[in-house]
C-alpha cells in the first residue's frame, strides 16, 4: 500500500507550526428558519484526523459541503490551505479529496475506468493503467475486480474505488462523510489503517461520523456538533472509549 | 484537459450503453433509407425531364419531315392537323415541353418537387388554366411532410435523437450519484455538461452531415455554397435542440421532468405549431373553389364561341394593327378561333388572379408565423438549399409564362394573317431554357431564418450557461 501513497510529508518547520489545511471561520448556513451551521470555528492541521460527531441534523454533512463549495455559506468563510473557497472554488477543490457516504460511480464502466476518469478530472493527468491498478489494489479492491463493471460491485468495493480516487488525487485534505456506514468490521478496520497511512503522509482529514468507536480509534481529535455548533473538542489521546461515549451522551442530553 | 477527459469518458459510456447504440443505429438506418428514397425521386425527375427533352426533339423532327414531304408535293397526314397552319405548328402538334431540372440537392430534400409541376407543355393554347391544372390547392406545407427524405428525417426525427442523447445530461449524473464525485473535482458543472453535450453533438452532427455528404457525393452537381448552407443548417438545427436540452437540464429538475418537457417541446414546435399555422392559413385565407374556377372557364369558353364574330370585332378594335389582314365579315378561320381563345384567356386571368391573390395571402401568413417554429424555419432553408423550394418553382413558372408569351408572339400574328408555315421556320421557333437562380438569391432568402435560428441557439445557450453556472452541489 505504501508505494501508492506518494504525498509529500510536511517539512519539519511546517510540522512545528502547522498552518491549518482546513479552516472554518464563524461559518454559518441557514435554510429558512433552520440554522444548519451556526458560527462554526474549526481548524484541521496537516496529519490530523478530525472526527465530527453528532446526531443527524447536527450540521456535519453541511459543514463538509461548505468546504467543498457545494453550498454557499450565509455567514463566515471556509478556507482550504489558506484559499477562500468562495473566491477560488476550483483551486480549493484541487487540494481537496472527498469520499461521500455512498460512493456512486458509472455503473457501466469498470473500477479502473472510473478511477482513470475521476483522477484525470482531479487534475492528475493521465495515469498509466498499471499505476491506477496499483492504487485500486492498494485501496483494498480485489485485483480480479479492477476491470469488472461497477454494477457488479458491492457497496464496500465502491467505497474502495472512492478511496482510490481520493488517494490518486494526492490532495492536501480529505473530506469524508460517514465513510464506514454500512461497511463490515473488517472493511471498517482496513479503512482505519488507510486513514492512518494518509495521516502519516501529512494529509488533513475531516470526517463526519456516527461511529464513536471508529472516531476514537482513528481520529486525533473529535469535535461534537449539535444544532450547527461545535459543543466540545477533545483530543483522542486524552480520553478512553468509555469517556468519549459518556461525554457525547452528556452533550446530547443537555 | 477537462474536455478531453470528459470526451473519452463519454465515448466509454456510450460504448457500454446498448440503448444508445441501438438508437444511433436506428437513426443511421433511417438516414440512409431517406437518402435512398430521395435519390430515387431525383432519378425519376431526371428521367422525366430527359423524356421531355427527347419528346421535343422527336416532335420537331417529325414536323420537319412532314413539312419537307409536303413541300415535295406530299399531303398532310390529316387535313385537320396540317403542320403548315400556324395554329397547328404552334398548337398541340408542335408544343414544346418546358422542363425544370431537379434542384441541385433534390436527393437530400425532395421538398416541393413532388407536388409542384416541373414541366409544362407550352403551345399557343397555354393559358392560366395550364398553370393551375397541376397546382396543389391545399397548402403545400401540409403535404410536404409526405416524402421520407433527409430533410424530413432531419427536421422531424433528428430532434428526437438529440433529445434522447441529451435530456438527462446533467440530471442523470445527479440521479446516479456521480455528480457528487464529479463536482468535488476542480471542474465546473458547466464545463462538464458542455463537454458531454459536445461529444453527443459530434455524434449527431457527424451522422447527419455524414449521410448528407454521402448523398451529395453520390449525386454530384451541387455548388459549394448550397452544400455549406445545407450542412450549416443541419448543424444549427441540431444545436438548437441541444441548447434547449441544456437549458432544461440547467433548471435542475429530474430526468423524467426533463423528458416530459422536451418531448412536449418537440410535439409543439415540430408537430402542433406547423399544423396550426397551416390550418390558420386555410381558415383565414380560404382558396376560392377550384370547381368555380373551372366553371368560369367553361362559361367563358361557351360565351366566346357563341359570340365569336362579335368578339373578333372587339379584338380587332383592340388590335387595329391586325385589321388590315382580316376582312371583318369573312374572317380567317384561324384568326376567328384565336380571337375566341384570347377572350377565354382574358376571362381566365381574372378568375385565377383571385385564386393567386388568396394563395399569396396564405403563403404570406405561413411565412410570417414560421418564426414560431424552428422546424418550419429549418425546413424552409433546407429545401431552399436543395433547390426544391417554392422560390425556384415560382421562378420556373414565371420563366415558362414568359416563354409562353414568346411562343404566342411567334405564332399568333401568323394565325391572324392566315400565313402558311414551312420547314425553314422550325429553327426559329422559340425553345425554353431555364435560367437558374444565383447563389446570392438563395443566400438572401435564407439569411433571416438562419439568423433567427442562430439567435435562438445563442439565447438558449446563454440561458443554459447561466443556469449551469449556478450548479455547485449534487442536490
Amino acid at each position: 500500500m505504501s508505494e501508492v501513497l506518494t504525498m509529500d510529508a510536511p517539512s519539519a518547520s511546517e510540522a512545528a507550526a502547522p498552518a491549518p489545511v482546513l479552516e472554518a471561520r464563524a461559518l454559518s448556513k441557514r435554510y429558512g428558519d433552520v440554522e444548519a451551521v451556526a458560527g462554526l470555528d474549526l481548524r484541521v492541521g496537516p496529519s490530523e484526523i478530525y472526527c465530527l460527531l453528532g446526531p443527524n441534523g447536527a450540521g456535519k454533512t453541511t459543514t463538509i459541503h461548505l468546504f467543498l463549495g457545494f453550498i454557499e455559506p450565509t455567514g463566515g468563510s471556509v478556507h482550504v490551505t489558506g484559499l477562500d473557497v468562495a473566491a477560488e472554488p476550483l483551486e480549493s477543490k484541487r487540494r481537496l479529496a472527498y469520499i461521500p457516504e455512498q460512493v456512486m460511480l458509472y455503473r457501466n464502466l469498470s473500477g479502473l475506468e472510473n478511477l482513470e476518469y475521476f483522477a484525470a478530472l482531479g487534475g492528475r493527468g493521465s495515469l498509466a493503467p498499471q499505476r491506477l491498478t496499483d492504487i485500486l489494489v492498494g485501496a483494498g479492491l480485489p485485483p480480479a475486480a479492477v476491470r469488472r463493471r461497477v454494477s457488479e460491485y458491492s457497496k464496500g468495493m465502491r467505497q474502495k474505488v472512492g478511496v482510490a480516487i481520493a488517494i490518486a488525487k494526492e490532495a492536501d485534505a480529505l473530506l469524508l462523510d460517514e465513510p464506514t456506514s454500512g461497511l463490515d468490521p473488517q472493511a471498517s478496520n482496513e479503512f482505519s489503517e488507510l486513514l492512518a497511512s494518509l495521516r502519516d503522509r501529512g494529509v488533513a482529514v475531516l470526517m463526519a461520523t456516527h461511529d464513536l468507536f471508529r472516531a476514537k480509534e482513528s481520529g486525533t481529535r473529535v469535535g461534537i456538533m449539535r444544532h450547527g455548533r461545535l459543543v466540545t473538542e477533545l483530543s483522542t489521546d486524552e480520553i478512553g472509549h468509555a469517556d468519549l461515549e459518556r461525554i457525547y451522551l452528556e452533550h446530547m442530553h443537555e | 484537459m477537462t474536455l478531453r477527459t470528459v470526451l473519452r469518458n463519454e465515448r466509454r459510456l456510450l460504448a457500454a450503453d446498448p440503448a444508445l447504440r441501438i438508437a444511433l443505429a436506428v437513426f443511421a438506418v433511417l438516414f440512409v433509407y431517406a437518402l435512398v428514397n430521395g435519390m430515387a425521386w431525383e432519378r425519376f425527375q431526371e428521367r422525366t425531364v430527359e423524356a421531355a427533352r427527347t419528346g421535343n426533339a422527336e416532335r420537331t423532327r417529325a414536323l420537319e419531315q412532314e413539312l419537307a414531304a409536303i413541300e415535295a408535293g406530299g399531303r398532310p397526314s390529316s387535313p385537320f392537323s396540317d403542320p403548315r397552319a400556324p395554329n397547328v405548328l404552334g398548337g398541340a402538334r408542335g408544343a414544346h415541353t418546358a422542363a425544370l431540372e431537379p434542384g441541385p440537392l433534390t436527393a437530400l430534400a425532395v421538398g416541393q418537387s413532388d407536388l409542384l409541376p416541373y414541366y409544362y407543355d407550352v403551345s399557343i393554347y397555354t393559358n392560366e388554366s395550364s398553370f393551375q391544372q397541376n397546382g396543389e390547392v391545399e397548402n403545400p406545407l401540409n403535404l410536404m411532410v409526405g416524402r421520407f427524405d433527409l430533410a424530413f428525417v432531419t427536421v422531424y426525427l433528428l430532434p428526437l435523437l438529440v433529445l434522447a442523447l441529451s435530456f438527462n445530461v446533467l440530471s442523470e449524473e445527479r440521479e446516479q450519484g456521480t455528480l457528487a464525485l464529479t463536482l468535488s473535482q476542480p471542474v465546473s458543472a458547466r464545463d462538464v455538461v458542455s463537454a458531454k453535450l459536445a461529444f453527443r453533438a459530434l455524434l449527431v452532427v457527424g451522422l447527419a452531415a455524414g449521410v448528407s455528404l454521402l448523398g451529395i457525393l453520390a449525386t454530384g452537381g451541387a455548388s459549394f455554397g448550397r452544400v455549406l448552407l445545407w450542412c450549416g443548417t443541419v448543424i444549427l438545427y441540431a444545436l438548437f435542440w441541444f441548447a434547449l436540452a441544456a437549458w432544461v437540464n440547467s433548471l435542475r429538475r429530474s430526468s423524467a421532468w426533463n423528458a416530459t418537457v422536451l418531448v412536449g417541446a418537440w410535439l409543439v414546435l415540430v408537430v402542433v405549431l406547423p399544423a396550426a399555422i397551416n390550418i390558420a392559413a386555410g381558415l383565414l385565407h380560404p382558396l376560392p373553389s377550384r370547381v368555380e374556377m373551372i366553371t368560369a372557364q367553361r362559361e367563358a369558353s361557351n360565351d366566346a364561341v357563341n359570340r365569336r364574330s362579335e368578339l373578333l370585332a372587339r379584338y380587332l378594335e383592340d388590335h387595329p394593327e391586325m385589321a388590315s389582314g382580316v376582312v371583318a365579315d369573312e374572317p380567317g378561320l384561324g384568326a376567328l378561333a384565336w380571337a375566341a381563345t384570347d377572350a377565354v384567356n382574358g376571362r381566365l386571368e381574372e378568375v385565377t388572379a383571385v385564386h393567386d391573390a388568396r394563395r399569396a395571402e396564405q403563403l404570406a401568413l405561413v411565412r410570417r408565423y414560421r418564426f414560431l417554429s424552428p422546424a418550419l424555419l429549418a425546413q424552409e432553408v433546407l429545401i431552399d438549399a436543395a433547390g426544391t423550394g417554392d422560390a425556384r418553382f415560382a421562378r420556373f413558372q414565371s420563366q415558362v409564362r414568359t416563354f409562353a408569351d414568346e411562343w404566342r408572339q411567334f405564332f399568333v400574328p401568323a394565325i391572324l394573317a392566315d400565313e402558311r408555315m414551312n420547314a425553314g421556320i422550325l429553327p426559329d421557333v422559340p425553345t425554353f431554357r431555364f435560367v437558374d437562380e444565383e447563389p446570392g438569391d438563395v443566400a438572401r432568402r435564407t439569411a433571416v431564418p438562419l439568423l433567427f435560428l442562430g439567435g435562438l441557439v445563442v439565447l438558449m445557450s446563454v440561458g443554459a450557461g447561466v443556469g449551469l453556472g449556478r450548479v455547485r452541489g449534487a442536490n
